[in-house]
Formats: C-alpha cells, structure tokens, sequence
C-alpha cells in the first residue's frame, strides 16, 4: 500500500516536474504539429464519415489548447487561435461538400453504367442488321424504309449513349478538379478503382468506334456532320483535360497507359473519319449532278480543284457548245452551289474551321468570273428573248387599253 | 528684454529635449529556435532580421569554425532585451539592438561548471524564463534568479 502511495506521488512530482518544465516554444511545436496532422488528413480524406472523425479531433485540438489561448494568439502569428480553427473547419467543409457532391455522382455513375451497357448491345445489333441490309445486292421499297427506321434509331441510340459517356467522364473530371495536382497514392487508388467500376476506357474507346462505323455505314447530311463534329469536339475538350491526368495516375500500369494512348489515337482517327466523311459527301454532291472536280479532301485541295473546273470551264467556252457550256455553269451555280453546297454544307465547314472565308471569297470570285464570261457570251440570245417578251407584253396591254376606250365611246 | 531672453531660452530648452515614445512593449511571444548557417548567421522570418551569432560560439566555446547546424535560441523582453543561448551554454548573452547590429549588454552566467543540456526560453508578463529539464532561472535584465 505504502508503495503504490510512495509510486502515485513520484508519478505526481515528475508530471508536475515535466508540466513545468514545458517550454513555451514546444507548446507552439506541439500545437502546430498537431494541427498539421489535422490538415494532412483532410487532404486525404475519402468519405464523409472521416470528415465527422476528424471534426471530433478538430475539438479535441481546441479544447486541449484552450489553457494556452492567449499565448497561441500571439504565438500563432499571422493566425490567431480562432482564425486558425476556423481555417481548418473550413477546409474541413469545403472538403466535406466536396466529398458529399462526389458520392452523389458516384451513385449517378452507377446508373449510367448500366444504361451504357444497354446501349451498346442495342448499338452493336443494330450495325449489324444495317451491314445485313446494305450488302442486299436487291433492295426493295420496304428494304430501303426498315434501312432508314434502323439508321435514325442507331442516330438516336449512339447520341444517347455518347451523352450517358460523357456524363461519366464528367463526374470524374469533377474529382479531378478538385483533387491536388499531385495525387496521393490513396487518392490515385481511389481515381482507378473508380474508372475500373465504370468501365470508362472501355466505354470511350467504344463511343469513338461506334460513331466511326456510323460514319460508314451511313450516308450522312450536313446537319448529322455538324452534330458529330459538335459531339467530337466537346468530348475530346473534356478528354484532353481527363486524359493527361489519367496518364499520371497509371504512371506505372503499363497496359492502362497504352489504353489512354489508343484513346488518344481513336480521337485523331474520329476526327480524320468526320472530316474525311465531309468532303467525301461534298465531292458526291458534284458527282450527283455530273461535276468531275478532281479528287480533294482538305480546303487548299478543294479551292484549287474548284478553280481549276471553273479555268478550265471559261476556257472551253468557245470549244463547247453554248447550250452545252450554260448548262455546266447553271448546274454547278445554281443547283450545287448555292442551294446546296452555300447553304448547308459551306457552314459546317466555317463553323469547324475546315475552310476559310477567304477561301470562299476565292470560289466565289471565280463564279463571278465564270458568269461574266459566260453571260457574255451568249448575252446576245438574252437580249433578243427579253426584248421580245418585253414587246409581247406592252402590245397586250396597248390593245387592251384600247378595247376598254372604244367600249367606253 | 526679460521676455526675449524668456522666449530664446524656451526654445533652446525645448530644442534639446529628448523625444520619447512610452511605454513599449518590445517582448516576443515566444522565443525562437534558429539554425546556425554554414557562414555563422542565423535569419528571424517573422521579426525579420539576419544576424551573425559567431562571435557568441567564440566566447562560449572559443570556437567559430564548427557553428554551421548548430541551434541557437533567441527570445526579446519587454524593455527590448535580447537573449541569446543555447544546448552546451553556460550563459546567457544579453544584447541591445545599436545601428548596424547588437551589442553585448551583460552576459549572464547561469553555472559555472554545468552547462544547459535543453533549455527553453518562455515570456511572461515581468520576466523571461529560461528553463532547462526540472530547472528554471528567471531573467529581468542582468539578473537572474533560480527559481524552485
């Protein structure tokens, strides 16, 4: 009994020694410590229920410092006590909403997830039956409306399922965002665990594929080009930011990281596919109506080919027949020209920077051209048909006028 | 002629007088624990000053050369004070801030045989307190006193 008396009292007088013997500076030492084990596992926090753990260390901190305030409002300069904990609560917050804003998403994954899978079956059957119908060497009326109905649903589903990829890929470009630069490994576990469960490169590699074969096995208008070109871009806008990042996170999965490179290459092809699918479409538009323009697939190649016919065309003028030489001109100006090419497809190619105004100002400087040498030519034939409809008219008129004085009188 | 010699005189005393900015209160908060750099400076972030400790390792050790890593603890009292010491000290170097850099006040002997194994300084209100395990030593000025 005497002892343990003896052992309490010892404890008491080295505690007490110790307590006394704490230097200010270690306080601070201790406090500042502390507080930085706080932040650090803020930063690596991955659920909501850390944060409520850490909110409880954050008291902790407080209510062992309390005795100390007044010193740690000088000491902690340019913080003071208050501002120090309400820095960190509010870190603590900000990463709590975060957190919260990530769970949700990731639910909302989960759900796209399953849609994407759905959609990809579907998709996958549906080329397979439009292949079916255009290898049909006979196609009849009802073969030639199932192939439309199948096409528009294949539009239909490959939009949605692009939309339902995207979303997916947002919801992790959103943890991004708000994760640091340089990921914990923590961090980066989370980040793969999360692309795996979505099955996301998959999935992008599998969006790209099938908006390439649409491109093939369609013939597409201007109007579904541009809304590619448009789908195009905004994916790869929001790739080009994921993608790098992803890259650092599979820094050593050797086979990840050749994922993301094949991503990156099916982008370029997505893109060559869509522009090459463009200028294929407009070289059919002359084709359609017996324009040979040799063969281009750029705006430089284009402008010059489109120049060289027109040359080529004001040089034959006297070679040609005029009939001959006016239907060319009527049939490139007014039936491809402008009503097809100016107004549909002329946009498109502006809009995606795949052809310049000035490029335009150069093909229509040469129509100008080809017109005033062509109307010049058989502008004798015009005057003579319009001055005599211009008779016609006013001889009617005149007896007209006539009759109705003579009834008069 | 009373009144210019009264005026003059006025001015004269009041030219000679002595501007004084009171009361101050110079101490820090808590003292710091500065490294000693390879040339034998150390350099104060939040007062802002850099300052060559060598001739303080010369006194206590009669040794300048070996200064660079070594930790040398600063702490400021109230009147303005400076207070230098550190691990293997048997003083306490007082010093006044003069233009240009800091002059010895007085040099406080803590032991003549036992050296400081952990000291620490902490400010309070009247003092500085220097202590050193179980030990602690207040300091006003050039006093020092052992406390229990």
């Amino acid at each position: 009994m005497k002892t343990k008396i003896f052992l309490n009292v010892l404890l008491f007088l080295i505690m007490n020694a110790l307590m006394f013997a704490q230097s200010d500076y270690e306080t601070l030492q201790n406090f500042k410590s502390l507080y930085k084990q706080i932040e650090e596992s803020i930063k690596n926090v991955s659920s909501v229920d850390e944060c409520i753990s850490i909110s409880e260390k954050i008291n902790n901190l407080r209510n062992e410092f309390m005795g100390s305030k007044t010193f740690l409002n000088k000491a902690l300069y340019p913080e003071n006590f208050e501002s120090a904990f309400a820095k960190i609560e509010n870190t603590l917050e900000t990463k709590r909403t975060d957190l919260t804003q990530i769970s949700t998403l990731t639910t909302q994954v989960g759900t796209l997830q399953t849609q994407v899978t759905e959609l990809n079956q579907k998709n996958e059957e549906l080329i397979k039956q439009i292949n079916e119908l255009m290898l049909k060497s006979e196609r009849d009326q009802a073969t030639i409306t199932e192939l439309k109905k199948l096409v528009a649903q294949l539009r239909g589903n490959i939009n949605q399922r692009d939309l339902l990829v995207r979303d997916l890929v947002d919801s992790l470009l959103v943890e991004f965002i708000k994760s640091p630069q340089n990921l914990s490994p923590k961090e980066s576990q989370a980040i793969m665990s999360k692309v795996n469960k979505a099955n996301l490169f998959y999935n992008i590699e599998r969006t790209i594929a099938d908006n390439i074969q649409f491109t093939k096995v369609t013939q597409m208008t201007a109007d579904d080009f541009s809304q590619m070109k448009k789908q195009y871009t905004d994916f790869d806008k929001v790739w080009k930011q994921i993608g790098p990042r992803l890259s650092s996170v599979y820094l050593n999965k050797k086979q990840k990281k050749s994922e993301i490179v094949q991503i990156d290459s099916l982008f370029i092809q997505w893109n060559a596919q869509i522009d090459g699918g463009i200028w294929r479409s407009i070289n059919n538009l002359f084709v359609g109506k017996g324009i040979y323009l040799a063969p281009f697939n750029n705006s430089d190649l284009f402008v010059g080919n489109v120049s060289t016919f027109i040359d080529d065309e004001i040089k034959n003028l006297g070679v040609k027949s005029k009939s001959e030489s006016e239907d060319v001109f009527h049939t490139f100006t007014d039936s491809v020209y402008n009503k097809t090419f100016a107004e549909k497809w002329l946009p498109v190619l502006i809009e995606n920077n795949m052809m310049t105004q000035s490029q335009k100002d150069i093909i229509e400087a040469k129509i100008e051209l080809w017109k005033k040498e062509a109307t010049s030519s058989f502008s004798y034939w015009v005057y003579i048909i319009t001055i005599a409809i211009i008779l016609l008219v006013v001889v009617y008129i005149f007896q007209r006028t006539k009759k109705k004085s003579i009834k008069v009188e | 002629m009373k009144f210019i010699i009264f005026i003059s005189t006025l001015f004269i005393v009041a030219g000679c007088t002595t501007m004084f900015l009171q009361p101050a209160d110079f101490s820090w908060p808590v003292e710091s624990v500065l490294k000693v750099n390879d040339h034998g400076f150390v350099s104060e972030e939040r007062y802002t000053f850099d300052i060559n400790v060598k001739p303080i390792f010369y006194e206590e050790f009669n040794d300048s050369n070996s200064v660079g890593g070594k930790e040398i603890r600063i702490i400021r009292d109230k009147a303005g004070h400076y207070y230098f010491t550190g691990a293997g000290f048997k003083n306490i170097y007082m010093f006044k801030s003069v233009e240009g850099g800091m002059k010895l006040e007085d040099k406080i002997s803590i032991s003549d045989s036992l050296a400081l194994q952990k000291p620490a300084f902490n400010q309070k209100p009247s003092y500085v307190e220097l202590t050193d395990g179980p030990n602690k030593y207040l300091v006003t000025g050039a006093e020092i006193v052992r406390s229990k």
